[in-house]
């Protein structure tokens, strides 16, 4: 008990020393610092799924380009609210829409396991982004673009960042309480044997559903604001193989075990893509070939794997 | 009528070209249960191949076929000799994966450096002669890589099926502690499958880089619609290879004629997910690994 | 007579449990050697260390006087150790006759492949009927001949067979016993792991009864099977 308040004080304190580092920080870290948290909260949201279940969805770009396309339409029904109303609609609506198309689908593809629902999840993100483009009502092929919600007076990379970490913060806190819960429990039997989990009457299906809608509806909102934070969207912009792929390698980088994993993961690869390879964009993308390479070969479990491991 | 005659027999040839580049992407799931998402950068890296041999040496592609994929095949056992192997040897299936896709950015990278990222093409001189059968008109160029393709997929079918080192893969697919426990060094085997599915891969981007113009960043095109072919068609069998890529290559062209061009991706992919949620293996199943 | 296979201290386990743990037992060159215990005794993951299927974390192996430990199958298959595994493990769709070319892959046994193939095929006749059929096509019966079979054509010194007649008809597990026998006599060293005790202790030379992944027992197969413990245990007596 007293252990679990620790973290809990701990972890309010981290995030209120980030939260902070904006009104010390230059215009360019704070977007680093932004992506840092947008890449993680992604990272997070795929964890919730994976990390408990060992389901890997190669395709949760859908639900980042379901939660932007929703939010940009969204906030374009009510561009004659206050900016808080916008923010507060346009979040809700990356949310439920995502949320809703994973339930739809949740029980047909979580029937689905190992390669096969891997695959089936890629192909679930090129439908809904052929279909983005495809059809015009979502001016997915020209784009959309979404205004500017930032208060007036605040510098807009602080407004992102904040919104950002508080997303952030909300996702892991999801993540931890529901690995300390009887959900999580069950999550991760089904990782270890699910015909046991089953057997030993865990309601496997519905908790597959569970972490998958909870893990595609975030996504959904972390969607909406990534959407608002580039202020103009397109299918390839949104519906990005790429984005996928770098909640996996985020992840795998960090280390599956824990919900640090992924973050720690995110701050890394992103941290590395931002700061240190900025001058060297020509091969930017042969160094973090090769640090993925690396990172699975030298440390499987990932960063965080590796510090249990020196520790012991 | 003839509108969908002539769409057949483009969807036909297309589609034997989309099935000799799975194979080598097939071949490599089946006996190794590992997605290669280094698929596509094989099969644009034999494009590129065969751009140089043909504006550098005047080799005309076919030609170069055989020195690239042998050039492919000592890549991709290099490949799976430092990389994947050791990988595959965490135990966890996704570190593989990540593997060939760290692979593949550095292999796509390169690629961009020394091509750059503009379109590029093949035009041998047999490439705008166009033959007629009644009023269906066929490119010489699809029908004679229809025909190279088929050629190859033989190849290797015939190699699986009647060589040792055939019966050798095949075994270890089935059952990789019965092989071992016969005396198989079943890295060996592992090796030499990834190098064989790399030359394939090669092979097919020879042929695909002399009817259509290609990036260094097409390769994620070939991975998934190498993906897309072996899910119709059944993971490790050649038959579901050769099945699938002509039923994806009918399903684009009739798409593409009767529907129009911004659908012919969207069908295709969800003829992918239909599949996996109706039939998870395949229209014909696997040929030689028991479903997973 | 000298030991064929000699098992000193071997320790072993998957992913950090140890099945076996300090396990010793010696096989004499032309004998029929049992292993027997209950389920999770550590009888299968102590074959699988000898046929070099899996790597040991402590112990020797011996085999015809010199180290062994922790080589690999293709190696151990070249000096004449054979493993017939548990569940058989043939290559289901791939011919009896591809099956049987798989078993002799090994530099040794594919100089005389022509010679054993006759050979097996007039052991087993059943096989050669059904030369050109998909193994995995056959009943459960024939599917154990074929993988013995396979294990035949590599030409053991010593031949391991783990549970060979597990889900078997006692009509066919009498043949299979009857078959065990006649391989010896041949002059192959025999290693059975069985859980038909009284059966295969009826055969053995030597018998060594594990538990918990040590040899807690040993002796030659009659005395065995009249020790109160073993009957008890195994006999339900």
């Amino acid at each position: 008990m007293a252990r679990t308040l620790l973290v809990v004080v701990l972890a309010l304190l981290l995030f209120a020393a980030l939260a902070t580092l904006p009104l010390f920080l230059k215009a360019f870290y704070i977007r680093v610092g932004l992506s840092i948290f947008l890449s993680a909260g992604f990272a997070v949201c795929w964890w919730l799924l994976a990390g408990f279940t060992a389901y890997y969805s190669f395709g949760h770009t859908a639900f980042v380009g379901v939660g932007a396309f929703a939010a940009a339409l969204t906030l374009r029904a009510v561009a004659a609210a206050a900016p808080g109303l916008q923010l507060a609609a346009g979040l809700l609506a990356g949310l439920v829409t995502a949320a809703v198309i994973a339930a739809a689908i949740a029980w047909p593809i979580l029937r689905l396991r190992g390669h096969y629902f891997t695959i089936a999840m890629l192909a679930v993100a090129l439908v809904l982004g052929e279909a983005v483009s495809a059809f015009p009502v979502f001016g997915g092929s020209a784009g959309l673009s979404l205004p500017n919600i930032a208060p007036s007076g605040m510098r807009v990379e602080a407004f992102f960042y904040w919104l950002a970490l508080a997303l952030l913060a909300i996702v892991m806190a999801i993540a931890w309480i529901i690995s300390r819960s009887r959900l999580g429990y069950g999550l991760a039997a089904i990782r270890e044997d699910e015909d046991a989990a089953q057997m030993l009457g865990v309601p496997t299906t519905r908790f597959k559903v569970v972490a998958f809608v909870l893990s595609g509806g975030l996504t959904g909102a972390l969607g909406a604001v990534y959407a608002l934070n580039l202020g103009y969207i397109t299918t390839d912009s949104v519906f990005r193989g790429s984005l996928s792929l770098e909640m996996i390698v985020n992840s795998l980088v960090g280390g599956m075990g824990s919900l640090l994993g992924p973050v720690i993961g995110a701050a890394i690869m992103t941290g590395v893509t931002k700061l240190v390879l900025a001058d060297l964009l020509e091969y930017h993308l042969a160094i973090t070939g090769l640090l993925i390479v690396a990172v699975v070969l030298v440390a499987p479990d990932g960063v965080a794997g590796l510090w249990r491991r020196t520790r012991r | 009528m003839i509108t969908l005659l002539q769409t057949l027999v483009n969807g036909v040839l297309y589609g034997g070209i989309l099935s000799i580049a799975a194979v080598g992407f097939s071949l490599i799931f089946g006996v190794m249960n590992v997605i290669n998402l280094a698929h596509g950068i094989f099969v644009i890296g034999g494009a590129y191949g065969a751009l140089v041999a043909w504006s550098t040496l005047g080799i005309d592609p076919l030609a170069s076929i055989p020195p690239l994929m042998l050039i492919a095949f000592i890549l991709g056992w290099l490949c799976q000799r430092l990389v994947i192997q050791p990988a595959v040897q965490r135990g966890n299936p996704v570190a593989a994966l990540l593997v060939t896709f760290g692979f593949t950015l550095v292999a796509l990278n390169l690629l961009t450096v020394a091509f750059s990222s503009s379109v590029r093409s093949i035009s041998p001189s047999y490439s705008f002669i166009n033959l007629r059968l009644g009023d269906v008109s066929f490119d010489l160029v699809r029908l004679v890589a229809f025909a190279c393709g088929l050629l190859l997929i033989g190849g290797l079918g015939s190699f699986l099926r009647f060589s040792r080192w055939g019966r050798i893969i095949r075994a270890t697919a089935l059952s990789e502690l019965g092989a071992r426990l016969c005396g198989v060094d079943a890295r060996a085997v592992y090796a030499l499958t990834f190098a064989v599915g790399s030359a394939f891969a090669a092979a097919s981007g020879v042929l695909i880089g002399m009817m259509l113009p290609f990036t260094p960043a097409e390769e994620v095109t070939w991975t998934v619609y190498a993906f897309i072919v072996v899910t119709l068609g059944g993971v490790g069998s050649l038959g579901g290879a050769m099945l699938g890529g002509v039923l994806l290559g009918l399903v684009s062209a009739l798409t593409q004629t009767y529907l129009g061009g911004v659908f012919t991706n969207m069908v295709m992919f969800l003829i992918l997910l239909g599949t996996l949620l109706l039939r998870p293996n395949g229209i014909l199943g696997s040929a030689f690994k028991a479903s997973r | 007579m000298t030991a064929l296979l000699s098992v000193e201290g071997l320790a072993a386990g998957y992913g950090g449990a140890l099945a076996v743990r300090g396990l010793d037992f010696a096989v004499a060159e032309g004998s029929i050697a049992v292993l027997v215990g209950a389920n999770g005794a550590g009888k299968t993951t102590t074959v699988q260390v000898i046929a070099g299927a899996l790597r040991p974390s402590g112990g020797t192996v011996r085999f015809a006087g010199e180290a062994v430990t922790g080589r690999d199958c293709p190696v151990m298959v070249e000096r004449g150790v054979t493993l017939v595994p548990e569940g058989r493990l043939i290559f289901s769709r791939m011919t009896v006759e591809e099956n049987l070319k798989m078993g002799a892959i090994n530099r040794r046994a594919a100089r005389n492949l022509g010679r054993n193939l006759e050979r097996v095929f007039t052991l087993f006749p059943r096989l050669a009927q059904r030369r050109h059929q998909f193994g995995g096509s056959m009943s459960g019966g024939e599917q154990q001949m074929l993988a013995i079979a396979r294990g035949l054509m590599a030409e053991p010194r010593l031949m391991i067979l783990d549970e060979p007649s597990l889900g078997l008809a006692p009509k066919i597990v009498a043949e299979m016993f009857g078959l065990i026998r006649q391989l010896n006599v041949e002059g192959i060293t025999i290693l059975l792991v069985e859980q038909n005790v009284r059966q295969s202790l009826q055969l053995a030379d030597q018998a060594f009864v594990i538990e918990k992944g040590r040899v807690v027992l040993s002796g030659d197969g009659p005395t065995l099977l009249d020790e109160p413990f073993v009957r008890t245990a195994f006999l339900g007596l």
